[in-house]
């Protein structure tokens, strides 16, 4: 259900929005809308610079509240596909403010090549509604392993953190 | 295609099976191999139904797989689950998901105002009231 990129590395979404499809377009090209939903919870974009052309640059900075102050994460990408309305790819790293990519290690996770990953959003006009598929791909198969194991212990110690102590 | 609760569901049972320091213990004994309920409940201070219980457990959340002879039921392990837990993609889907949400509520909120292509444009989440 989740596995439709070569390596089987991929997330796949679709999801039927009650809204036209010019302006889903516009929740992932205006930076003033896509600041609105694409920070997590408690969460803010301060900075979403987006040149929306093939080769056009991205820029986008998440900053969060830590019990150590203010975190900021950096993300930087190009766009590789615009059809307005109907077809978006961008690739996604993250990086520093000034837009160069990093590597996982330089960001105190495991791994020394930077990840690229790629954003792929499809929209379908269902007269008044629109229906959005997004794939987001992983490119490379070895790294991320570990990462993905600290990520998942990270949520179990978070989830263990909301049991009740017995059990 | 709402895979997201059928997802959570999983993780959930997941991590709720690998919240017992005794089911953990469990898993990497067999980890090393398959065993059976005596083999397994050995090292434990526990009686056999306490270990079944456990085992009942991990395997509603398909941690492990037990075989179908009655007497001799060799329990072992399925690591599909905690592949799902650790692999790339499934880490991203829940985040993608609360984007998602988090967009059909900015559109809702849009699709209440009175709007022109101006405001659209000119919207930001912090004009609450």
């Amino acid at each position: 259900m989740s596995t439709e990129s070569p390596a089987g590395n991929a997330v796949v979404i679709e999801r039927i929005l009650d809204a036209p499809i010019g302006t889903v377009w516009e929740m992932w090209v205006d930076p003033e809308h896509f600041k609105a939903w694409y920070g997590p919870k408690g969460a803010s974009i301060p900075v979403a610079n987006m040149d929306v052309q093939v080769g056009g640059k991205r820029l986008i900075c998440m900053e969060m509240q830590t019990p150590n102050g203010t975190m900021q994460m950096w993300f930087t990408g190009e766009y590789l596909e615009v059809s307005s309305n109907l077809r978006l790819v961008f690739t996604e790293s993250m990086s520093d403010e000034n837009g160069n990519a990093k590597s996982p290690s330089e960001m105190g996770m495991p791994g020394d090549h930077p990840i690229v990953t790629e954003v792929t959003v499809e929209l379908e006009d269902l007269g008044g509604q629109t229906k959005m598929v997004m794939t987001h791909a992983g490119v490379p198969q070895d790294s991320p392993g570990a990462m993905g194991w600290n990520m998942a212990f990270d949520k179990l110690t978070q989830y263990l953190d909301t049991q009740p102590a017995s059990s | 295609m709402t895979t997201s609760a059928t997802y959570d569901d999983q993780l959930t049972r997941t991590f709720a099976a690998l919240a017992n320091s005794t089911r953990r213990a469990i898993l990497a004994r067999l980890a090393k191999g398959e065993a059976n309920v005596k083999e397994l409940a050995a090292p434990f201070d526990l009686s056999m139904p306490a270990i079944s219980k456990h085992l009942t457990v991990l395997e509603g959340a398909g941690l492990i797989v037990r075989g179908r002879r009655a007497q001799y039921r060799p329990c072992s392990i399925d690591p599909a689950p905690l592949e799902a837990v650790a692999s790339w993609s499934e880490q991203y889907r829940p985040i993608w998901e609360a984007r998602f949400d988090q967009m059909e509520d900015h559109l809702r909120h849009l699709s209440q105002q009175p709007q022109d292509n101006q405001t659209l444009k000119e919207t930001t989440p912090d004009h609450e009231h």
